[in-house]
């Protein structure tokens, strides 16, 4: 295991304030979700140059896929004149990186990548300075290249970064104003650049929460309700305290579970629980939820208000007024949540694949009563979370059963579980009505969306109407949730962006105009106009009204401070829609890394395509009926489209997520495909099942 | 007792009836070959039985004594990547990477018996493997290098 900093580390240690931008945003998702979000130490170690030449950089961020171990590679390596193989980045253990609240609403690149980078900066001006006092010259004739400090002048006149600090214990200040490269100047930044962690994922090195084994680790198995809402009456585990290798069945504070020296002697045990379960009969089923959204509908948020509606519908040649709805969708990463707990001394170990390992040890902390300091969370590879990750239970249940057995304990959810006991993207119902002249010009946007969910500030996102329109509403809702909702890529934003560019292009098809120059009419936003011209172009799109039986189809959106557009061309065989391919642009700033935002791209289209074509999450009296992959669809590579991404950002224009935008148009570029190819517009997610 | 050859070695297994999933990650810690779903339905545990893929989720080790078996630990020889771990690596195709050794043993699977797979070959071999994070276009374009790579012996 990797030892924590210390302060008498040979090298050069960059130090800095943990928590940038702290508290968050009022009304932003992690200030209304974690408010046990508090920073425990106030600086820490960003940066360490070893005496051996090369780096490691410390981030509190986790790996879940998003490839930001490499980002953030790139970013120091570049600074710091290293090449890429020089820098290690250690991610997500509470013990030895500074402080983060977690990873989510794309903030890594923009947040902490520029951290990394400033000190990465930073440790480059101290070394600058080492080797002007070594070499007795000038800093100003002095240039860091490869690891080494050259003079400008006499090529042969050098000083290594090892050489300037071996036997030294040197720490400096992380300065905000530290002079980052131009980007005209980056030699890795803006370049394509393959995985630092590629080896390990092809040979199976890479270790998953899923993966950690301990020492006489025992596996657990818990007992789970049958039913959303079931009150456990009674257990009788006398049979299964006695099967071979059970160790102990715990029963503690509403958690029941069979710990056992293998993972079938845990299931097979479990099996036997005799468990009496009061369940709720009275729970509404998928089809309710519609209808629930709007009778429920509380907290109204107004994102946008100008002008006045009633002069804008007024003034409209034509009014149009549409209902769309979206239905929960399962997250269904790849790999179950797991942890393994481990206590020592009265210390907590746990191995937990969170997109929150502070917010872990937070919740562990003071269930246990204890000090933060005691406790460590270790989130390794993590196969996948998409937001959902936030929420990460098991690694309590891991702790607490681990302490009532005085040994390690593994507790890792079936695919069933994970399907059923994770968090679920939000169900909204949106209404738009919209006011148009005959050319195509919007004078008044109303958009009232409700989305599902205990949280109001989940509808907010992506709400805001980004066309130049005199006359707005946008009031958003949050409504009773029959199902636990939680993050998800581009939570809310993803589900506004279908309604609002499905019912732009309904406006389109209302007066007879090309969807993508009616778009252009009513976008003066520079960045927006650059993007669905540049994924127009990349798509070959050429003006036609729709339907024209073509199969083409078009969006544009707005998240994490990302511009993007897309383009698509769909086949349709009775229900079975068939996306061809999709060409998108996207201007998140400077790019730091091509090769990354494209994957990431790439990825949210093919998830966003779930969402539109397949994916609803169905479920009566409490019961989940698409908690597996038999019954829950997701793409497969024969649902894959071809994708072609052009990056369009400013590369001096600072770095914002290109984790997420991706998803936001995809939904309704293929619900506008279909009616272009069909006629039929589809108001309904998910499209194969509302096609008739 | 029975013994089964793993990556070349001679193992022993005391229990016919025990999943070859758990026994490969939790026996001998083998956890390369990942549990996806349990069902046979994403791929994530294929392993290679006499060079033809396997879900190993849905087998037990009795079922493939006498075969021989290779994980994702086993492909890579003398410590040189196997060309299709090598054409996942250079087409950076995977972002979590859970599902990406069911692939990788999938697609050399595929290309252990048809030597030059067309577009269509590949993705209906690969179409029972899931990846949630959606790379399959680099998946795509890895095994079409890995193809010509072994076919053509271009390097």
């Amino acid at each position: 295991m990797t030892e924590a900093v210390r302060t008498d580390q040979e090298g050069l240690r960059i130090i800095g304030q943990v928590a940038m931008g702290f508290p968050p945003r009022p009304g932003s998702y992690a200030s209304v979700a974690y408010n046990n979000a508090r920073p425990d130490v106030q600086e820490a170690t960003w940066l360490l140059v070893r005496p051996d030449g090369t780096a490691v950089a410390y981030a509190g961020k986790v790996e879940y896929g998003q490839g930001i171990r490499s980002g953030l590679a790139v970013e120091v390596a570049d600074e710091l004149r290293l090449p890429l193989g020089a820098v290690e980045v250690v991610l997500g253990d509470t013990e030895l990186v500074p402080w983060d609240m977690g990873t989510f609403g794309s903030q890594s690149t923009a947040r902490v990548g520029l951290q990394l980078r400033k000190a990465a900066a930073t440790a480059r001006e101290a070394l600058l300075e080492l080797a002007a006092a070594r070499l007795d010259l000038p800093v100003g004739d002095l240039e860091a290249r490869d690891g080494r400090v050259w003079s400008r002048r006499d090529a042969s006149r050098s000083v290594s970064y090892g050489e300037l600090l071996a036997g030294q214990q040197l720490a400096r200040d992380l300065l905000d104003d530290a002079p980052l490269t131009p980007a005209a100047e980056f030699s890795i930044m803006g370049r394509p650049a393959q995985r630092v962690d590629a080896v390990a994922r092809v040979t199976g090195a890479a270790v998953y929460s899923y993966d950690v084994l301990l020492p006489g680790m025992l596996f657990a198995k818990v007992l789970r309700p049958p039913s959303y809402g079931a009150r456990l009456l009674e257990v009788d585990a006398s049979v299964a305290e006695r099967l071979p290798g059970v160790v102990q069945v715990v029963q503690e504070d509403g958690l029941v579970a069979v710990l056992a020296e293998s993972d079938a002697q845990a299931e097979q045990a479990a099996r036997l629980l005799q468990a009496r379960w009061e369940e709720r009969a009275d729970q509404p089923s998928h089809l309710d939820v519609p209808d629930l959204l709007a009778r429920t509908a509380r907290e109204g948020y107004t994102t946008q208000e100008a002008g006045s509606l009633e002069e804008g519908f007024a003034a409209a040649d034509h009014v149009l007024e549409t209902v769309y709805y979206v239905p929960y969708v399962s997250n269904a990463p790849m790999e179950p949540r797991a942890a393994v707990a481990r206590w020592e001394d009265g210390r907590l170990t746990v191995w937990a694949g969170t997109q929150r390992p502070f917010g872990l040890r937070a919740e562990l902390a003071q269930h246990f009563g204890m000090d933060e300091a005691d406790v460590r969370v270790i989130a390794p590879e993590i196969g996948g979370g998409f937001g959902g990750k936030s929420i990460y239970t098991v690694g309590l249940e891991a702790a607490r059963l681990a302490r009532a057995a005085g040994r390690p304990v593994r507790v890792a959810l079936t695919r069933t579980e994970e399907m059923m006991w994770a968090t679920f993207r939000p169900a909204a119902l949106i209404q738009v009505k919209s006011g148009f002249t005959a050319d195509g010009t919007i004078l008044a946007w109303q958009f009232t969306a409700y989305h599902a969910g205990e949280r109001p500030f989940i509808g907010r996102r992506g709400s805001e109407c980004p066309y130049h329109v005199p006359h707005v509403n946008v009031t958003v809702y949050a409504a009773e949730s029959p199902l636990r909702t939680g993050s998800y890529r581009s939570l809310g934003g993803a589900v506004n962006h279908f309604a609002r560019e499905s019912h732009v292009d309904e406006i389109a098809a209302a007066v007879g105009m090309d969807p993508v120059e009616l778009r252009l009419r009513n976008l003066t936003h520079p960045r927006f106009r650059r993007v669905l011209e540049a994924a127009a172009r990349e798509f070959g799109w050429s003006p036609g009204k729709a339907p024209s039986g073509r199969g083409v189809g078009a969006a544009i959106g707005l998240d994490v401070g990302s511009y993007v557009a897309e383009c698509v061309q769909v086949d349709v065989q009775g229900s079975e829609v068939k996306v061809e391919r999709v060409a998108a642009a996207l201007d998140c700033g400077l790019t730091v890394n091509p090769e990354g935002a494209r994957n990431q791209m790439e990825g949210s289209i093919v998830m966003g395509l779930g969402t539109a074509l397949y994916e609803a999450v169905d479920f009566t009296a409490g019961r989940l009926q698409t908690a597996g992959f038999a019954r829950y669809r997701v793409p497969r590579i024969n649902n894959a489209p071809a994708i072609t991404v052009a990056l369009v950002g400013d590369p001096e224009t600072p770095s914002t997520g290109a984790g997420e935008p991706g998803i936001v148009p995809i939904a309704a570029a293929i619900a506008n495909a279909v009616f272009d190819r069909t006629g039929t517009r589809v108001r309904e997610l998910p499209l194969q099942r509302h096609l008739r | 007792m029975i013994t089964i050859r793993v990556n070349g070695e001679a193992r022993e297994a005391p229990d016919p009836d025990r999943n070859l999933l758990s026994y490969l990650r939790y026996d001998l810690g083998l956890t390369g070959t990942k549990y996806g779903c349990g069902e046979g339905l994403c791929g994530a545990c294929t392993v290679l039985v006499d060079g033809q893929p396997l879900r190993s989720c849905m087998a037990t080790v009795g079922s493939v004594a006498g075969g021989a078996l290779t994980t994702i630990e086993g492909l890579a020889e003398g410590g040189r990547l196997h060309p299709v771990q090598e054409a996942f690596v250079a087409e950076s195709a995977m972002q979590c990477g859970y599902c990406i050794p069911g692939f990788i043993m999938a697609a050399t699977g595929l290309l252990n018996r048809e030597a030059r797979p067309s577009a269509a070959q590949i993705r209906e071999a690969l179409a029972e493997n899931m990846c949630r994070c959606g790379t399959y276009q680099r998946i795509q374009r890895a095994v079409e290098r890995a193809a010509e790579r072994l076919a053509g012996g271009a390097s």
